[in-house]
C-alpha cells in the first residue's frame, strides 16, 4: 500500500507516514513502554526511576539497541538474520584474539568488522543469490558461528583482553545515561530518519513490502537485500566489538540467546520476521526498553528472569494479534 | 463418500507442478544425499579403517532415532504450508518431563507412553488454537509458545530423569537385531508415515493446502481442520520423541531440546521437504538424518574436536538451503 503511494506521490506518502505513526505500531509500543513505566513507579516506588537504575538499563540495553538498529533494515527489507547473536559471538571472540595477540585497537577493531562483513556475505550470497529460505540459512550460520566461537576460546572457554582506554570509553556517561547508550539512540534516530525520509529507505520498504512492485519501479531488490544482509552482519560485529570494551573479555558464550531477545522486541516493536516493509527503528527501540524494563522490575524484585521470558513470549502474541488486526497479514 | 474422494483427487491435481516434478526431483535428491552419505561413510572408513565398526552404527543410529521422529513430526508441518514448528524443543522435554515424572509415581508404562503422546498432542493443538482463531504465523506463535513453554519448564524443574533401574529405561539402552530398540520405532514411523501421506485422503488433504491453500479451500478443505489434524499429529509425533528420549537419556535440563532443532531442519530440508508446503517425500529423511548422524562420528574419525561438530553442521544446512532454494527457482522459470 505505503509503496504504493511513495513511487507516485512523495507529499502523499509523507502524510499516510505522519497517520500511521498516530495509529500504528510505535504509539502501541509507546503505551506499552508507559504501562512498564508506570507499573515499575507503583511496585518498586520513585527508585524505579532513580539514576543508578536507569544507568543499569541503559547499559543493559545499549548493545542491542545498535544491534537492532542494524538489523531493522534486513527485516525491513524482507530478509531475516537469524545469525545475529553469534555474530555478535564471533566478533568478540575476534576482537579479544587479537588483542590479546598484541594488535592496537586500531587495527583489530576494523579487521573484525571486516571478518563479519564477509560472514554477512555468505548469508547474503545464500539467501539473495541461491534464494534459500532466510530463516533455515541464517539459522545454519547461527550455529556455526556458535561452533567458531567455541573452537576459538578453547580451551577456557573465555579470552581476557582488557584494553584500559577502551574500558573507560565504553563506560562513560552523560548525567545518568551511559555513553553507549546515548550512542545507540543516534544511531536509532538516524535510522529512522534514514527509512522514513530518504530515498534509500524508501527502497528498502518497497523492497520488502512487494518485492515485484519494487523490481517494477525499477528498485534491485537484489542489491537492497544483500546490502542489508550485510549492515546486519556489521551491526552484531560493533555490539560484539563494543562488549568486549564493556566486559574486558569474550567467552563462548557472548551473544547466546540475542537474536531471540531483540526479534522479540523488534517484533513487539512493529517489525515483522515474516515480512518486509513494516516497522521503524524507535519502535524496536521502544520495544527494547520495554522487554529491558520488565526484566528490570523482576530483578529489583528478585523473582525469576524466566518470568521475563513468559512475558517477553505473551507481549510477542499480543503484538502480532494487534498487528493482524491493524491489518497486517493474516494466516489462514 | 465418493464425491469426497473425487474432490480430494482432483484437489491433488491442481498442483500440476507438484505431481509432474515430484518423481524426478525425489529420485535426484535420494540420489544426491544417497551419494553424500556414501562418499562420507567410504571417506571415513579409508582416512580410519576402524570406522566402520558396529560402535559406530550404535551410535549413528542412536542419534538417528530421536531426530528421525521429530523431523516426520517437522516434515508434516512443513508440507502443509506452515513452514516451521519451533516449539518443538519444548514439546519435546515437557512429554519426557511428565513421562519421567509419570514413571517415579509407579504408574505403569502402557498409560505412561499414553500420556506423553498426548501431552505432545495437546501441545501441539494449543499452538493450531493461537495460529487458527488468531489467524497468526505459524513460526511466530511457536517461537513464542516455546518461549513461555521453555520459561514454564524451568520455573518447574532443573532437572528430570526416568527412573534408571526400571524396564522402561532398559529398553531405551538395549539393542534389538544389532540396533538400539528406540531406531526401530523411527524406521516404522518414517515408513508408515511416508506411506500414508500421498496415498490417504487425509494425506492429500494437507499437502493441497500446503501447496495453494486456497484452491484447497476452493475444493471444500476445511483449512481450520487441516491445521488442527497436522499440529495435533505432528505434537503426538514429538510426544512420541520424547518417551523415546526419556528412555533413552540421563538427567536432562529444559533447555537441551533446542540442540535438536537444527539437525531437524536440516534433515527435512535435505529430504527435499519444501518448506514453503506442498511437496516432499517423507521416506527420504532415513537417508538425510542417517547422513547427517553419520557426520559427527566421522568428524570425531577425523580428529576434529566435538566443537566442529557445531560449525558443519551449520555448514551443512546452510548449503542444503541454498540448493534447495536455487532448485526452486529453478522450477519456476
Amino acid at each position: 500500500m505505503t509503496v504504493e503511494t511513495s513511487t507516485t506521490n512523495t507529499s502523499g506518502f509523507d502524510r499516510q507516514r505522519l497517520r500511521d505513526l498516530a495509529t500504528g505500531s510505535v504509539t502501541s509500543i509507546a503505551v506499552t513502554l508507559i504501562a512498564v513505566i508506570v507499573v515499575g513507579l507503583t511496585w518498586i516506588g520513585p527508585n524505579f526511576l532513580q539514576a543508578s537504575n536507569i544507568t543499569i538499563i541503559g547499559t543493559f540495553v545499549a548493545v542491542p539497541m545498535l544491534v537492532a538498529a542494524f538489523a531493522g533494515f534486513a527485516l525491513l527489507g524482507g530478509v531475516v538474520d537469524l545469525s545475529i547473536g553469534s555474530m555478535v559471538g564471533f566478533s568478540s571472540c575476534l576482537c579479544a584474539t587479537l588483542l590479546g595477540w598484541g594488535w592496537p585497537l586500531g587495527a583489530a577493531i576494523p579487521v573484525t568488522l571486516v571478518a563479519c562483513v564477509a560472514f554477512g556475505a555468505v548469508n547474503a550470497t545464500a539467501v539473495v543469490i541461491f534464494g534459500a529460505d532466510t530463516i533455515a540459512a541464517t539459522l545454519g550460520m547461527l550455529v556455526a558461528l556458535r561452533g567458531v566461537c567455541y573452537l576459538m576460546a578453547q580451551p577456557s572457554g573465555s579470552l581476557a583482553a582488557f584494553d584500559a582506554n577502551f574500558y573507560a570509553f565504553t563506560n562513560l556517561t552523560v548525567g545518568p545515561l551511559p555513553l553507549l547508550f546515548v550512542i545507540a539512540l543516534v544511531v536509532i534516530i538516524i535510522a529512522a530518519f534514514i527509512v522514513t525520509r530518504t530515498r534509500l529507505g524508501r527502497h528498502v520498504q518497497a523492497a520488502g513490502g512487494d518485492d515485484r512492485a519494487a523490481t517494477r519501479a525499477g528498485i534491485s531488490v537484489t542489491r537492497v537485500r544483500f546490502g542489508a544482509l550485510l549492515l546486519s552482519a556489521l551491526g552484531a560485529g560493533i555490539g560484539g566489538v563494543l562488549y568486549v570494551g564493556q566486559l574486558g573479555s569474550a567467552s563462548n558464550l557472548t551473544g547466546t540467546g540475542l537474536e531471540f531477545q531483540v526479534y522479540a522486541a523488534m517484533m513487539i516493536g512493529g517489525y515483522s520476521i515474516l515480512r518486509g516493509g513494516v516497522g521503524n527503528p524507535i519502535g524496536a527501540a521502544l520495544g527494547l526498553l520495554v522487554v529491558a524494563g520488565t526484566s528490570n522490575i523482576l530483578d529489583v524484585q528478585a523473582i525469576s528472569p524466566y518470568f521475563t521470558n513468559i512475558i517477553v513470549g505473551l507481549l510477542l502474541l499480543a503484538a502480532v494479534l494487534l498487528d493482524r488486526l491493524r491489518g497486517g497479514d493474516a494466516y489462514e | 463418500m465418493t464425491d469426497a474422494t473425487t474432490m480430494a483427487q482432483s484437489a491433488s491435481m491442481k498442483q500440476p507442478e507438484g505431481l509432474r516434478t515430484k518423481l524426478p526431483s525425489g529420485w535426484g535428491t535420494a540420489a544426491t544425499v544417497a551419494a553424500a552419505w556414501i562418499v562420507l561413510i567410504v571417506a571415513s572408513g579409508i582416512h580410519r579403517p576402524d570406522f566402520l565398526s558396529h560402535q559406530t552404527v550404535l551410535a549413528v543410529s542412536f542419534t538417528m532415532a530421536i531426530v528421525g521422529i521429530l523431523a516426520v513430526a517437522q516434515a508434516l508441518v512443513g508440507m502443509s504450508g506452515a513452514i516451521l514448528d519451533l516449539s518443538q524443543p519444548t514439546a519435546l522435554i515437557l512429554s519426557a518431563a511428565v513421562v519421567a515424572w509419570l514413571l517415579e509415581r509407579g504408574v505403569p508404562v502402557p498409560v505412561v507412553a499414553i500420556a506423553g503422546i498426548l501431552v505432545g498432542a495437546a501441545w501441539g493443538l494449543a499452538n493450531a488454537t493461537i495460529i487458527v482463531f488468531g489467524k497468526l504465523n505459524p513460526i511466530i506463535v511457536t517461537l513464542a509458545t516455546n518461549f513461555i513453554g521453555g520459561a514454564v519448564m524451568f520455573l518447574i524443574f532443573q532437572n528430570a530423569q526416568a527412573p534408571l533401574k526400571s524396564g522402561f529405561s532398559d529398553f531405551g539402552r538395549t539393542y534389538f537385531l544389532g540396533l538400539p530398540n528406540i531406531w526401530w520405532p523411527m524406521v516404522a514411523l518414517v515408513l508408515l508415515a511416508g506411506y500414508l501421506v500421498p496415498r490417504t485422503r487425509y494425506g492429500r488433504h494437507m499437502i493441497a493446502v500446503g501447496g495453494n491453500r486456497f484452491a484447497a479451500q476452493a475444493r471444500g478443505i476445511s483449512l481450520r481442520k487441516t491445521r488442527f489434524a497436522v499440529f495435533g499429529i505432528s505434537g503426538a509425533i514429538v510426544g512420541a520423541a520424547g518417551i523415546l528420549f526419556a528412555a533413552s537419556n540421563g538427567p536432562f535440563a529444559p533447555a537441551v531440546g533446542s540442540t535438536y532443532q537444527l539437525p531437524v531442519i536440516a534433515g527435512v530440508i535435505l529430504a527435499g521437504v519444501s518448506l514453503a508446503g506442498g511437496r516432499g517425500s517423507i521416506w527420504l529423511i532415513l537417508l538425510s538424518v542417517g547422513f547427517l548422524s553419520t557426520v559427527p562420528t566421522s568428524l570425531v574419525f577425523f580428529g576434529f574436536s566435538s566443537n566442529w561438530q557445531a560449525v558443519f553442521q551449520g555448514l551443512i544446512l546452510i548449503v542444503a538451503v541454498a540448493i534447495d532454494g536455487f532448485r526452486a527457482k529453478r522450477l519456476q522459470r
